[in-house]
């Protein structure tokens, strides 16, 4: 960075109070132990009975232990406010969190909708071939004027006047059965017509 | 942060000095009860006084590491950026496969009760 931005005065004082915490605890932690090592050392002479020296010793000692504990508990939440401080404040590593994420979506994003695509070419035939089998069969409840998609392409090819509102598709093969769904799907190999067409 | 699969540094950094202040707590803890038998192990002793230094010293000097660098990157601005908007596109794209699904279990039932009729 060319210069200290200068931070709002909030957080100056945020940042301060955790070096503070910081350098209290481990102060803490150190005295705290090196008193009790010297604590656990037996003096020949002492003012009081051995007894009541030995007491307050192990009083003593017991004091410095829950400190020592109580500075590491502290310094436990002092690393919890910094991951906090961290996850809100840190720009670059919450830029770079978002653009992975953006990432990871777009890229599902996309194989799903490629995936869609692929079902679509193939369903595309066999829908093709379902149509056929259904509107010829005895199971049709179509009316008359209601025809299905192959002979309306079929009556269309031989009489342009029966189109009846629906679109002249461009029919490039005199077959019948190759014309429909070349007009609807994009590049594709299905041109022999449902019979020979192999799905992937 | 366990929910996305973010590869922060400095949040498993700081993970990392969690797991030495407990070893810190264990190690003086280790050091007190060896003092406290008759015959004591002076190497152990040792071993784990100068362990217990040598931790003490690399949290403290992680930790304020840490915090100069907060120092550095901290604005007073709240982040303002989101992936709200490929969330969204995401879950179009999952809704149209979910539709895509049940379109086609619609046509396979109806195949299958005109090939039982």
């Amino acid at each position: 960075m060319a210069q200290q931005r200068a931070l709002p005065q909030s957080k100056e004082t945020l940042l301060q109070s955790y070096n503070k915490r910081l350098k209290d605890d481990v102060k803490s932690i150190m005295d705290n132990f090196t008193e009790i090592i010297k604590t656990a050392k037996i003096e020949d002479e002492t003012q009081v009975s051995r007894a009541t020296q030995g007491e307050q010793d192990h009083y003593e000692m017991h004091v410095r232990a829950a400190n020592i504990v109580r500075a590491g508990e502290s310094l436990m939440k002092l690393v919890s406010d910094l991951k906090q401080f961290l996850i809100l404040n840190d720009f670059p590593s919450v830029n770079e969190a978002i653009d992975q994420r953006n990432q990871q979506l777009r890229a599902l994003q996309e194989e799903c909708d490629r995936k869609l695509i692929a079902l679509r070419d193939e369903i595309s035939i066999d829908l093709y071939e379902l149509e056929e089998e259904y509107y010829s069969s005895s199971s049709s409840l179509c009316e008359a004027n209601d025809l299905p998609l192959c002979e309306a392409y079929w009556r269309l090819d031989l009489d342009t006047d029966s189109a009846d509102g629906l679109s002249a598709p461009v029919l490039a093969s005199p077959e019948p059965s190759a014309g429909p769904l070349q007009a609807a799907a994009p590049a594709h190999s299905h041109a022999g017509g449902p019979g020979p067409t192999e799905h992937a | 942060m366990a929910t996305y699969s973010l590869a922060n540094e400095r949040l498993r950094a700081l993970e990392d000095i969690e797991r030495e202040i407990g070893a810190i707590l264990q190690n003086a803890g280790t050091v007190i009860l060896e003092l406290s038998k008759e015959k004591t192990n002076e190497r152990l002793l040792d071993r784990q006084a100068a362990a217990f230094t040598a931790s003490v010293q690399h949290v403290e000097a992680e930790l304020s590491a840490q915090i100069r660098y907060l120092t550095q990157v901290a604005t007073g601005q709240p982040h303002e950026g989101s992936s709200y908007s490929s969330r969204k596109d995401c879950q179009m794209a999952l809704k149209r496969v979910d539709y895509a699904r049940l379109k086609l279990s619609d046509v396979a039932r109806t195949c299958e009760q005109l090939l039982e009729n």
